[in-house]
């Protein structure tokens, strides 16, 4: 079973993130939430125990690469993969040289979510 | 009203082929997020600015390209939506149904950007703004320069606009 943050501007996103995990037959056991990265890593400060986070790059305070950025330089190495309207390859590319794992573009469905995830959770 | 001219010459893009990603985005996003399937039409000749009734959600872009992608919902059909998308029942206007439709907007806005910028950093998308009413006008500058494209879902017509200008 895995913990996971779920880091989205959109609580409607985060909603269907947490059913579409549970949907794709994931063995998800607590899912926590934040509205931005500067929620996010108050999220992981707070000592949580955390096996995956997955956070969009459009929010605003903190931005999706900045919060990459700061859980790595904290040196938290938990795996994190970016869902994300944002499809362009630079930015996919500036996200994985950040730290994140890999990358899911919205719309997506239950089963895209199993390809990506199923081997990180 | 049609695609403005630098759009079309820059993007080497017509206006049927812009509305057919308007409708493909619009599509996918309906049928796996919201799970209704809509129908898409022809793109309308006039601007709509004036709406009754309805909800609306707004990106826009800057950079290279700017401007704005929106979709105008009637309420009830935006109730739909946002139940849909919850799992839950919503049955009046509030934060939900404005998260729930913003964040359709965001992602046909995504869906576009990735038409205009392959890479992704020459185009940058907002935060999604949403206003509702009972009877409410929408303008932009460049009504002139716009693509809206008419979808039919469950009995009621949305609309979805695209605004675009090419930045020098």
């Amino acid at each position: 079973m895995a913990n996971i943050l779920i880091v989205d501007d959109s609580s409607t996103m985060r909603k269907i993130i947490s059913r579409s995990l549970r949907q794709a037959g994931l063995t998800v056991d607590e899912i926590y939430e934040a509205g931005d990265g500067i929620e996010g890593l108050g999220v992981i400060a707070s000592g949580k125990s955390i096996q995956l986070i997955l956070s969009d790059i459009n929010m605003p305070n903190m931005d999706g690469l900045e919060f990459v950025k700061a859980v790595r330089a904290n040196g938290n190495s938990t795996p994190i993969v970016m869902i994300t309207t944002e499809g362009g390859e630079e930015i996919i590319a500036e996200a994985i040289s950040s730290g994140a794992s890999d990358s899911i573009k919205k719309p997506f469905t239950p089963d895209q979510l199993q390809e990506k995830l199923g081997g990180l959770i | 009203m049609s695609l403005n001219s630098d759009i079309a010459r820059t993007t080497s893009l017509t206006e049927e082929q812009v509305a057919g990603y308007v409708i493909d985005a619009t599509k996918e996003v309906f049928s796996t997020m919201v799970m209704m399937d809509v129908v898409g039409d022809f793109p309308l000749t006039e601007p709509v600015s004036r709406f009754k009734c309805c909800i609306t959600g707004m990106v826009g872009f800057a950079g290279t390209y700017s401007g704005v992608i929106s979709i105008h919902c009637p309420i009830a059909l935006a109730l739909k939506v946002t139940s849909n998308m919850l799992g839950v029942d919503c049955d009046e206007v509030n934060d939900d149904l404005n998260d729930a439709i913003g964040e359709i907007a965001n992602m046909l806005g995504g869906s576009v950007k990735q038409v205009l910028s392959k890479g992704g950093l020459d185009v940058k998308l907002s935060i999604p703004t949403v206003i509702s009413g009972e009877d409410y006008t929408v303008n932009s500058l460049s009504d002139n320069d716009c693509v809206v494209v008419p979808f039919t879902v469950e009995g009621h017509t949305l609309l979805v606009g695209l605004t675009l200008t090419k930045e020098d």
